[in-house]
């Protein structure tokens, strides 16, 4: 058995700590017996993407978004949106996921075109929306997720996706609607540093587990020891309740 | 001098004296108390002082130690913040401290290391003759925003420095982007060689060209993004340096021997100090040397005489064996660290210490851009990892995904149990705290083991 998963723009796109995502994942496959083949997918770096079953996007500076709006445009836009339609599983995260959404918009009025994948925008503000929170999924879908965000970015979703999860202490998408992330086929977009799926080991195998049930569909994942993962997860949510 | 003024010293000094009375520390307190009061005193105590500022990402402190002891040397009173307290208050409160109550300086020079952030009025109320920026990382990104944002503040800092000279790394392309932004003279340092005979594949801070965002190339690199930097872009690169280090002669558990061209002039220098981040901080401090006009056989006797800032390679006597405590805080400070720590050769117990209070960053994701899998790596040569501090399960999560053996992780709840786990200690031990973790257990460990309070 294997997982194939595309790490995108792991070079500029590589901000707090979010490849530890792809550590968790590679780890939590690896001591199921399961191997993972991951790919590093750089600026200027051509793949064919229908060899990958999962994606991963991390956050990275507002310097370089420039430079990976370029390189998107130049067709991995069209890869990525025919794999998301494909359902295969993308986790992409703060920086990532707005770029996965129609636009974004600057406070002088400045509009910039993302790639449209999901029916999500975003609009830049003066709160920097900061601080370790907390979200609900619903329980088959990680439950109580803790994590960190880092963003002044407000996201609004649109009628084509559900939000990934509810808020109960923090920002999440805009601070407003009490919204979290977004969920569309196949599509996790979210603003949870931390990073996310170390601490949220239910989370993280739900994640895997869709992946893999795409090509496997009668695999389970057998439990793990998460005493340490669930004790770091535990004391952030007693922290923030 | 006003009625305000005086006000404002008199009840900074009483703040301390009572502060010190209590047992605590006072490094800002203090000057928190005098700005109160008095909100430009800074500028005011700093008319008659010469200052010397040093900031920049990583290496403040120990470029700080190796310049003060410079100035000593060379027999130019001198004051420093030598607790590390870095912001406006802490520098505050170390001007009052050398200053009699009419606010008339004892010490005609002082030697600040100063937060990037806070540099900007540090420098504006002091007016330095020199500003040393030893570097600029990604650093506690919940705290200071992105990368070009410190730098920014770094450059407003110097635009606030009209008289200063400027030192500059000239193998940090985020570094070198300052010089055309600001009109000071500027003297590059900088390393020509690669410091590492393997280097580790690291997260790069400054991948893309600061000008024109196209990738960089690199001759060399040192570690971090810092290198033999050229874009083909538009042509920016590393620039002629005045001073560098050409050659790693030697390195051991204490000290590192090279080879450095100074304006020409070919010398040895020993550092007193392990670790290859600490050849740029003997580099940048003896840029400063130059500036200042001293003898370069005193500035590299300096070098190799210092005694470093606490947490900075620090030992403690735990009776059978050594413990030697080393600040992290961020990625690139954390790999360096690592980096020296696991080639040394030796068996030895590891402690963590994560904390998440302002001062140590209160994101603690950073920890995975930090490749501790090079403690997995030692393999028996790991005795274990003890973790603590107020986000101890994360750290043990970190490590865990790293491939340490669950058996060989152990988290600790409070300093006093690993404190205790330490007096049985045979083999030696390397404590790896973030700062107010770092704080914490210093003063803890000095009074199971004995040592400096942090203030002296």
């Amino acid at each position: 058995m294997k997982l194939s998963i595309c790490h995108l723009y792991p070079d500029v796109l590589n901000l707090y700590g979010d490849t530890g995502n792809i550590i968790c994942m590679k780890k939590r496959l690896e001591w199921r017996g399961i191997e993972t083949e991951i790919t590093d997918l750089a600026i200027g770096d051509t793949a064919d993407f229908s060899q990958f079953d999962l994606f991963f996007v991390g956050g990275g500076q507002d310097f370089e978004q420039e430079v990976i709006l370029e390189d998107l445009h130049k067709g991995k836009d069209r890869e990525i949106i025919s794999a998301i339609e494909d359902e295969k599983v993308f986790l992409a995260i703060c920086g990532g996921y707005q770029m996965l959404g129609q636009y974004y918009r600057t406070r002088s009025g400045e509009q910039c075109d993302f790639i449209g994948a999901l029916d999500l925008y975003t609009l830049a503000s003066e709160t920097r929306m900061i601080g370790n929170y907390m979200f609900e999924c619903a329980p088959e879908n990680g439950g109580t997720v803790v994590g960190f965000e880092n963003h002044s970015g407000k996201t609004y979703l649109g009628a084509g996706v559900s939000p990934l999860g509810k808020v109960s202490r923090g920002f999440g998408n805009n601070g407003e609607d009490g919204t979290e992330g977004a969920r569309y086929k196949n599509v996790f977009g979210t603003y949870c540093h931390g990073p996310l799926l170390p601490k949220n080991p239910q989370f993280a195998d739900m994640l895997l587990l869709t992946a893999l049930r795409r090509k496997y569909p009668d695999i389970f994942l057998p439990p793990l020891d998460d005493t340490l993962e669930i004790k770091a997860h535990d004391i952030m949510e007693m922290r923030l309740k | 001098m006003s009625l305000r003024t005086t006000t404002a010293i008199i009840a900074s000094k009483v703040t301390k004296k009572f502060l010190r009375l209590l047992g605590h520390g006072g490094t800002t307190l203090p000057g928190g108390v005098a700005l109160k009061i008095c909100p430009d005193l800074l500028g005011f105590l700093a008319r008659d002082v010469g200052c010397v500022i040093i900031t920049g990402t990583n290496g403040k402190t120990t470029s700080a130690r190796i310049i003060e002891e410079m100035f000593d040397k060379a027999g130019l009173p001198c004051f420093a913040n030598r607790s590390g307290a870095n912001l406006i208050t802490g520098v505050t409160a170390e001007f009052i401290d050398n200053c009699t109550v009419t606010g008339k300086p004892r010490k005609a020079w002082a030697i600040l290391e100063t937060d990037e952030a806070a540099s900007k009025e540090i420098c504006r109320l002091t007016d330095p003759e020199i500003v040393l920026v030893t570097n600029v990382f990604r650093d506690q990104l919940d705290r200071y925003g992105e990368v070009t944002h410190t730098l920014g503040n770094i450059i407003t800092g110097i635009k606030n420095s009209p008289n200063a000279k400027v030192c500059l790394n000239a193998d940090c392309s985020l570094s070198v982007s300052i010089a055309d932004q600001v009109p000071n003279e500027i003297l590059y340092f900088g390393v020509d060689v690669p410091i590492y005979k393997d280097p580790v594949n690291e997260v790069s801070d400054a991948s893309h060209c600061i000008h024109c965002k196209h990738e960089y190339e690199y001759s060399y690199h040192t570690y971090g993004h810092l290198g033999g930097f050229f874009c083909p872009g538009c042509g920016f690169k590393r620039p002629e340096r005045q001073l560098a280090v050409t050659e790693i002669l030697s390195t051991d558990i204490g000290s590192t021997t090279v080879r450095i061209d100074c304006f020409g002039d070919l010398e040895e220098l020993t550092i007193n100090l392990p670790g290859g981040y600490n050849i740029y901080n003997a580099a940048g401090a003896l840029a400063v040397a130059e500036l200042m006009g001293f003898d370069r056989g005193l500035a590299r006797d300096a070098a190799s005489s210092f005694s470093c800032g606490f947490g900075r390679m620090e030992q403690f006597d735990l009776g059978m064996t050594k413990a030697r405590m080393i600040l992290i805080k961020n990625p690139a400070g954390c790999n360096q660290v690592l980096n020296f720590l696991t080639g040394l050769g030796e068996k030895a117990l590891f402690v963590c210490c994560l904390n998440d209070r302002i001062a140590d960053g209160t994101d603690v994701s950073w920890i995975w851009d930090v490749n501790f899998e090079r403690l997995a790596e030692m393999g028996d040569r790991l005795d274990a990892v003890h973790v603590t501090g107020l986000r101890a399960y994360d750290m043990a999560v970190r490590l865990k995904y790293a491939g340490i053996p669950e058996d060989k992780l152990r988290v600790f709840d409070n300093y006093d149990e690993l404190i205790d786990a330490m007096r049985s200690q045979q083999l030696p031990v390397v404590i790896m705290p973030t700062y107010t973790a770092m704080m914490e257990l210093r003063e803890k460990m000095s009074a199971a083991f004995g040592g400096r309070q942090f203030w002296e």
